[in-house]
């Protein structure tokens, strides 16, 4: 798990964090966590704050099974009251490939599944449409992208 | 049938007594529920894409054990993604295959408001506590 916060992109009003998770179901929780520390900077209420963990995991579900092979980017952007989120799916890299027999084990359960995850996409797509201002799917340098945007309704914060 | 399993989600699956019983795996303490016909699958924590898959497993124990309707408590579920719900449409199908229904004991609003946005909520048969389903407003 990697984090960084770009301080040349801090101010009070901005700030840019990233984090990169392997491409496991049991690490998605940090990216929540993630999501609910940024949007309590970025003055969402717990209202708010709680549709932001459950659009960031959402966008997590957009990209289907996820395995050992592969890794989640998250960048978080917070600007004044809103918050972006871009979820970039990537290769993993060289050092982190799978090498365990569970990891392998996981992705033979996720290909199972797949016709579970294609409804689970759909009832994806269906809570994001409310949760978030703006949402959506795109390839950028030739990777899978979700990204969201939300924008603080309540008071000042 | 009855079984507990710890997980980042967890949960307790309790039957009444029409359904076949695992000796592997004992009860470990008294609820509420055993006063129940239903089988219930008591599960806590946060529901996400990491537990989907084991709670489909627990609710495939309980159709291969014969269950036509089931409960399963959430009022300790604090977090329900598409994933999880999915996993319960699923399992409401099935029910109703068989003529039965799936009840959801839930106090968290965060989470049934995952259901309201998805329009699911009136889909299952919603309950406030397990004191509700034993005031007999359950039906199989």
């Amino acid at each position: 798990v990697k984090a960084f916060t770009y301080d040349d992109l801090r101010t009070s009003e901005r700030e840019v964090i990233e984090i990169s998770l392997p491409g496991s179901v049991d690490l998605v929780v940090i990216a929540r966590f993630t999501a609910a520390t940024v949007g309590a900077r970025a003055g969402f209420d717990l209202d708010e704050i709680d549709d932001l963990r459950l659009a960031v995991d959402e966008l997590s579900v957009s990209f289907g099974p996820l395995d050992g092979d592969t890794c989640l980017r998250y960048e978080f952007i917070r600007d004044a009251g809103s918050v972006s989120v871009r979820c970039t799916r990537e290769p993993a890299p060289s050092e982190e490939a799978p090498t365990s027999g569970g990891q392998r084990d996981e992705a033979v359960q996720t290909e199972r599944n797949l016709e579970y995850w294609e409804h689970a996409r759909e009832l994806s797509a269906v809570l994001l449409d409310e949760l978030v201002d703006s949402h959506g799917r795109e390839i950028s340098d030739g990777r899978s992208v979700a990204w969201l945007t939300k924008h603080r309704l309540t008071g000042e914060g | 049938m009855q079984f507990q399993i710890l997980w980042g989600g967890y949960a307790r699956c309790v039957s009444g007594g029409t359904h076949p019983t695992n000796s592997e795996a004992a009860p470990t303490r008294p609820t509420a529920a055993v006063s129940l016909t239903l089988p219930i699958l008591d599960v806590s924590g946060e529901l996400d894409l990491a537990v989907a898959p084991w709670l489909r497993d627990q609710l495939d124990a309980l159709f291969v054990g014969g269950a036509t309707s089931l409960v399963v408590d959430m009022s300790s579920v604090t977090f329900l993604d598409s994933t999880a719900l999915g996993v319960l449409v699923g399992a409401l199908n099935q029910c109703r295959e068989r003529g039965g229904q799936v009840h959801l004991v839930l106090t968290e609003p965060q989470v049934l408001r995952v259901l309201r946005i998805t329009g699911l909520a009136e889909a299952f048969t919603l309950h406030q506590s397990r004191d509700e389903l034993k005031g007999g407003r359950m039906e199989p």
